[in-house]
């Protein structure tokens, strides 16, 4: 062949292909990976009856895995905007307290601090006072939504204060110059400008949570995670069983 | 014009670090006397401005606005919060970047300070933001928020939001510096009325030369953290004894 016909070759392709929008060809390759998907499926002896059969106890998991994400989420928040708090503020001891517990949290592993809470907690326990000893030794999911609030609140502390600072200092200015105190500045003026920003990536975080309750089903909680493992690995069908939920 | 003054700064030295941006300044304002401060940027005129609010803590000196008196130096934060807050009571400040709250509806601006700070109830404190608004001409934008305003409709909410405070002092910190050149009359404008009907205690940072003359009984020339020189304006604008103040109103007349 010479160069001339491989070139009308691609040119005549590139007209053809040039006939169809964007979204077309992007529901063609979608519409691709899902047949290739089902081919597998069907290649690999997906027992789907097996699916069937589970599904229901799996799914037996969601309230517990709401209910630990949603947990969580009450717990992070109010706790990331005090952390945020402290982290702008002029105290030394709301600014240090604040930066050591954001800094320890995020740079230790979620699923070591969900072991630490879990585990290592009941330790202590026999050093505490009697009346305050039960405080150590929590359930799992307990310790879970404790787990995630503490981590996630420190990741959403950097959110929040952020958000804070990315209000100009302006605004607190003329806040001030109109005699409002630094507690009336923040709450009034500053935080509902700072919420704006805040709002996306929290969202996010909300979603990643979600996700990250699954690690609680490591001490476990009997969530979509901790079942669907359980019984993949009982029958060895690992392949089907996260599949089902998720 | 009264006797008394009604802003008195004795010695007031203010240092950022190793910089000393005020040395060692001493003046009186009195009652419904307008002060223009001018000079050249980085003389120390906004600073001398932000002291009198206590928007910054002069290094040394003392500071009377109103008879509420403020030492610089060590104080419990008790005593200093009090203090603060009493002067600006009595000061109300309007920014050169406006810094007009961009969440809040334009009443709500010129109406959120007297309801916080000072208790008012919402109903009044909004009667008396609109009869501020009114005064400056903007009481038709009273439901828009400041996003929707030209450079000189924010300015003049803004002095409405501080006027609203019922303040004895307004302080101007290069009030039309951000302004286009067609806005800037306005905003003048409202701030003769306010020296003239209201007789308004004003100090005010400002370039404009011809407000100057106009409406200032008393014109300052500020160089590197220096009080220079001062007069009415007639006799300043001719008759600058000082070669420093000579080639700054040279340069800007």
């Amino acid at each position: 062949m010479t160069t001339r016909t491989v070139d009308g070759v691609r040119d005549a392709i590139e007209a053809w292909l040039g006939r169809f929008s964007f979204r077309t060809k992007l529901a063609v390759v979608w519409a691709f990976i899902f047949v290739a998907l089902a081919v597998l499926f069907v290649a690999f002896q997906f027992d789907t009856q097996f699916m069937v059969d589970w599904l229901p106890y799996i799914l037996g998991g969601v309230p517990l895995t709401i209910l630990i994400s949603v947990g969580g989420i009450l717990l992070a928040v109010p706790l990331a905007l005090v952390a945020a708090l402290a982290r702008i503020s002029s105290n030394p001891v709301l600014y240090g307290v604040s930066g050591f517990y954001i800094s320890f949290i995020r740079g230790t592993p979620l699923i070591v601090q969900i072991f630490f809470i879990y585990l290592g907690l009941p330790q202590l326990a026999s050093y505490a006072p009697e009346a305050l000893a039960p405080l150590f030794i929590l359930g799992s999911v307990t310790s879970g939504i404790l787990a995630l609030g503490l981590n996630y609140g420190a990741y959403m502390a950097e959110i929040f204060r952020a958000g804070i600072q990315s209000v100009g200092y302006g605004q607190a200015e003329a806040a001030q110059a109109l005699g409002m105190t630094r507690w009336q500045t923040t709450r009034r003026i500053v935080l509902p400008q700072a919420v704006r920003t805040i709002i996306p990536p929290t969202g996010n975080e909300f979603i990643a949570m979600t996700k990250d309750s699954a690690l609680v089903g490591i001490v476990g909680t009997q969530e979509l995670f901790f079942r669907a493992s359980k019984i993949g690995r009982q029958y060895f069908h690992s392949l089907e069983t996260p599949s089902s939920p998720r | 014009m009264d006797t008394n003054p009604i802003v008195s700064l004795r010695n007031v030295c203010k240092w950022f670090g190793q910089n000393e941006v005020l040395k060692d300044i001493t003046m009186d304002v009195a009652s419904s006397e307008v002060i223009v401060i001018f000079g050249r940027s980085g003389s120390g005129k906004s600073t001398l401005l932000r002291c009198v609010n206590l928007l910054e803590e002069p290094t040394s000196g003392h500071i009377e606005v109103d008879g509420i008196g403020f030492e610089a130096g060590p104080h419990t934060s008790r005593l200093r919060r009090a203090t603060v807050h009493d002067i600006r009571m009595r000061t109300g400040m309007v920014f050169q970047e406006f810094n007009l709250f961009p969440h809040l509806s334009v009443i709500q601006n010129v109406s959120d300070a007297p309801g916080t700070v000072k208790k008012m109830q919402k109903k009044d404190a909004e009667e008396l933001g609109m009869h501020f608004l009114e005064k400056v001409g903007v009481a038709d934008k009273k439901d828009e928020h400041p996003i929707r305003l030209s450079g000189g409709q924010k300015q003049r909410v803004a002095i409405a939001r501080a006027l609203t405070m019922q303040p004895k002092v307004m302080l101007f910190d290069e009030p039309t510096s951000a302004l286009d050149p067609e806005l800037i009359g306005e905003v003048l404008a409202v701030m003769k009325d306010l020296a003239g009907e209201l007789g308004m205690t004003m100090m005010v940072v400002t370039h404009e030369m011809g407000f100057a003359r106009e409406v200032a009984n008393r014109m300052v020339f500020m160089h590197e953290g220096s009080l220079i020189e001062e007069g009415p304006p007639a006799e300043l604008v001719r008759g600058a004894k000082d070669p420093r103040t000579q080639r700054f109103l040279e340069a800007v007349l």
